[in-house]
This record gives structure tokens, sequence and C-alpha cells, in this order.
């Protein structure tokens, strides 16, 4: 059976050129970097390192100094906001965020709070959409920092990051961006956008799991948050993952040169299926903007009279990975911070998948893709009791 | 990813639908959402037809399918005490499935306890 997949907001297959690069500092280029004055191996692999970092840079706009290696988004989004958090306590303690960022900035953001910092959350309209004047409202002479991610990781919805950058230089706040969705699929220019911290993850473009970079605008006052051997300038300790940093770098590359006609044929291929599945699958409705608005590859929507568990499983049986907003439980589980923000209603929480495009997919897995659903809908429907035939 | 006799049911559940004017009607729905519904015909103490409706999970749904094989032909008053230890015989339940497969017994049990013997 050949597989479809669906799910690359989660993760994407790794690009074979991207493998062919990271192999040699396996077992040939294995030295460590940080003994590069006295080993001409670590030399070598300090170079490509460094030439990683300016690729990285040079996507978003950066400066190469500017461009530390973690292992993550997750880790990113921690150091910006504990990093900006622990260094600058006499400037501020209040943050300005949104209740739709990914956990790995929900979550500092409370442990931020326990250490009496002061969150105030922006909020969103029906779409996802901050408002910039919304943001501007909640400005203080206390506000330290605003972290407001680039698009949604759910629904797609692409935020107005320019006009919150403008915003924040204006006042003189840090400005921090999760950018994992967007980094090597739309354009950025830090410079461009205002943007004093921006947090990226190779996994989410075609690159290894467990490497990612955080921007750090040169100047900006920040603490370490993993501390030791004072590796990247101090910002983050641990031996560098040379073998991922240099998948990144490829990744970068890559997408600097390829993204553009990427996201096009990605974005044709999701119109394309939105509209054979409308146009298929009676009460679907789509969850968050409208399709110029949202990323490229995303969708999200309701199917009535169903729940989103259930549905997965069978599509996986067909060969077809898509994702939940948030898995189905019949019992008190969470839903989907994000689709409760936007207004969804609790008896729908539940009923919603997400299906992501990828740059790997091709248009004639979209009949297979829309035959499979309509028949998976029909079979979960006849089950249901709430289901009465679509009228 | 599931236990086989839960795939099994889950992909071929037995007993769907509704029958039309059952001697009772067996619910339950969770706060959030998920709802079961048995529908029973029973003769003289005996079970002899059981079918369901169900929104909820994997689990859920071939839970329900396992119930009615279970219970089609067999007397109402031996389910009196029904519970997950009866189908922890055919599987494993994990921790946190035991809410989906709650919503399945006790729309089962709702019915059962409804039962009056003539």
């Amino acid at each position: 059976m050949k597989l479809i997949y669906l799910d690359n907001a989660a993760t994407t297959k790794v690009d074979e050129r991207i493998i062919q690069k990271m192999f040699p500092f396996f077992t040939e280029k294995y030295a460590n970097p940080a003994t590069k004055w006295t080993s001409s191996l670590s030399k070598e692999v300090d170079f490509y390192v460094e030439q990683a970092r300016a690729d990285v840079a040079h996507l978003i706009g950066a400066e190469p100094e500017e461009i530390f290696f973690t292992s993550g988004g997750t880790e990113s989004d921690n150091t910006a906001l504990k990093g900006i958090a622990m260094a600058n306590q006499e400037r501020g303690n209040e943050i300005i965020s949104t209740k739709i960022e990914h956990e790995a900035v929900l979550k500092p953001l409370s442990t931020l709070e326990r250490m009496g910092f002061v969150v105030k959350f922006v909020n969103v309209d029906k779409y996802g959409f901050v408002d910039p004047d919304e943001v501007k409202k909640l400005i203080s002479k206390k506000t330290l920092i605003i972290s407001i991610m680039h698009a949604n990781n759910e629904i797609g919805t692409i935020e107005p990051i320019k006009e919150i950058g403008k915003i924040s230089k204006e006042n003189e706040i840090y400005f921090h961006t999760d950018a994992v969705q967007t980094v090597g699929h739309i354009r950025i220019n830090v410079k461009e956008m205002n943007i004093d911290l921006l947090s990226l993850s190779a996994h989410k473009f075609y690159g290894p799991k467990g490497v990612g970079a955080i921007y750090i605008r040169k100047g900006t006052k920040i603490k370490p948050f993993m501390e030791g051997g004072g590796q990247e300038n101090g910002i983050r300790s641990g031996s560098l993952n040379t073998t991922g940093i240099v998948g990144l770098g490829e990744a970068a590359k890559i997408a600097e040169k390829e993204m553009d006609s990427d996201d096009a044929r990605i974005k044709d291929m999701r119109n394309l299926l939105w509209k054979k599945i409308e146009g298929s699958i009676p009460k679907v409705f789509l969850n968050g903007p409208q399709m110029g608005e949202r990323l490229s590859g995303n969708l999200n929507f309701l199917i009535e009279g169903i729940r989103n568990e259930p549905l997965l499983v069978l599509l996986n049986e067909r060969g077809i990975i898509a994702g939940g907003g948030s898995a189905c439980s019949a019992g008190s589980k969470e839903p989907s911070h994000v689709l409760k923000t936007i207004g969804i209603r609790p008896e729908d929480y539940f009923s919603s998948i997400r299906i992501t495009i990828g740059k790997f997919n091709s248009k004639d897995e979209i009949d297979p893709i829309v035959n499979n659903l309509i028949d998976c809908v029909k079979k979960l429907r006849e089950l249901s009791p709430f289901w009465k035939g679509g009228e | 990813m599931y236990p086989d006799i839960i795939m099994k049911h889950f992909l071929n559940p037995k007993n769907v639908g509704k029958i039309e004017n059952p001697t009772l009607l067996g619910e339950f729905e969770t706060p959030s959402k998920a709802k079961a519904i048995f529908y029973f015909k029973i003769e003289d103490g005996i079970i002899k037809e059981i079918k369901f409706q169900i929104v909820g999970c994997p689990y859920a749904i071939a839970v329900c399918s396992i119930i009615t094989e279970l219970a089609t032909s067999e007397k109402v008053e031996n389910f009196k005490e029904f519970s997950k230890k009866e189908l922890e015989k055919f599987f494993e339940i994990p921790a946190e499935k035991e809410e989906c497969i709650n919503l399945s017994i006790n729309a089962f049990l709702n019915g059962i306890s409804k039962y009056k013997p003539i």
C-alpha cells in the first residue's frame, strides 16, 4: 500500500539531498568543532557548521552571529521567553501573547506567571487573527516582551507580525515570534519585520528532527537556558549536533531556492483538494481563515456528525495519514485550545481533522484522498445517532 | 496501534443501527458529546435483538459491537452486573481509553437497568 502522508505540519519527510550532506558527519567529519584551534578535523567541521549558520541566517535575513543552534522549536521558544524574562527583570514584568500559541510558548509562559510575571493575552478573532491595535492597547510601561506566532500550526492563520514588530519597536519591547510553521515555507525577513527573537525547527521544512535555531538580534540582553561548556557564545551550551546542523543548513539552502515554487504548487493542491472535499461531502466546514489567508498546505475542517479519532484510524488503515487538532476522547480530556479559542462549539471540538500538504505530495494523490474520505465519513455517519442525513 | 479484536470490530462493527419499536433504549452521553445508544428487543427476559448507534472513538465503537455479540440471545438478568471485567477477558484496557469504554458500558447498562420483567 502506497502511503499518502498528509501531516506535514507535524513533521516532514527528510529531503534526500539533505541526508546526503549529513552522511559524512557521522563517520568522516565527526570531530567536535569546539577544538578547532588544535585539530584540523575539528576546524573542517567548524567550517561546515559556520556555513550552515550563514545559510540559516540568509534564509531569514539575519546576520550569522545572530543564529544559535538548538534542539528545535521547543528549546528555542523556552530560550527566548525564559532567557529574556530572566535577563531583563528591571525593564518590566509583563508579557503579551495569544491563547493560540503552541504549548512550547504557553507552558513557559505559565511558568513565568508562577514566578511573578504577568501574561496578558490579546484576543484573536474567529479566524485566529490578532488585531495589532489590540496588541497596542495591552502595552504598558512594564511590557517586556511580546510573543506572537508567525502562523498557527492547527488552523494555519498567518499573523500580521510585521505590524506587531513595528509596534514593538516603537515601544522598545522585545518581539519574539515562533516561526516553526513558516520558516522555509514563506519569506521572512527579521530586519524588515522588526523581529528580535525567532524560533525555527529543521524538521518542519524537510530537515532532520532534533535540530533548530533561535535568532537573537544583536545587542539583545538574554540569559542562557542551557548552561555548561559555553558553546554558541554561551547562549546554548552542549556539544554541537553537527550532523543535524549541517542538515538544517542544507534545508535552509534548498528552501531559499525552491520555497516559492513549492509553495505555489502546494497551494494549488490544497485548493483543489478542498474544492473536491467540499463538493462531495455534505456538512463539512472550514476552521480558521479563508484559503488566501492561511498557510498554503493547511486545511482544518469540521465534519458534522462524527469524531476525528475513528476517522483518522480508518484513513490510516487505508494508508492515509492525516492529523487531528486533538484526539477524540469520550471523557474529560482537554480539546484543542486553538479551536476552543476561535469559538468552535464544544460539541464540535472533536469532529475536526487537519490535513497539511507538503512538497512531496502530488496531484495524483488527491482523488484517492477524496474517495477514501468520502467512504470513511459515510461509514462513521452510518453509526452516528447525531447524523440525520445532512438536513 | 489497537488490539486485533478491537480493530476487527471497529472496522466491521456488528449490529449497527436502530430497531423500530424497541422494547427499551439504553443511552449515555459524555460532557464532550460522545454518545452511545443501544436498542433492545426483549421477549420473555431474553435479548432477542440488540443494535447500537454511536459517536465515539474506535474503542467505544468496537466495545458496542462486542457487547451486542455477547448479549444476543442471552438473558437480561445475566447482564445486570456487566462491567469492564467481562471485556478484560478479551483485551487489555489501557487507562487512557477507560472513559471511552465506559461510554459503551454505561449506555448498555442504562438499557438493562430499565428492564422490568412482566
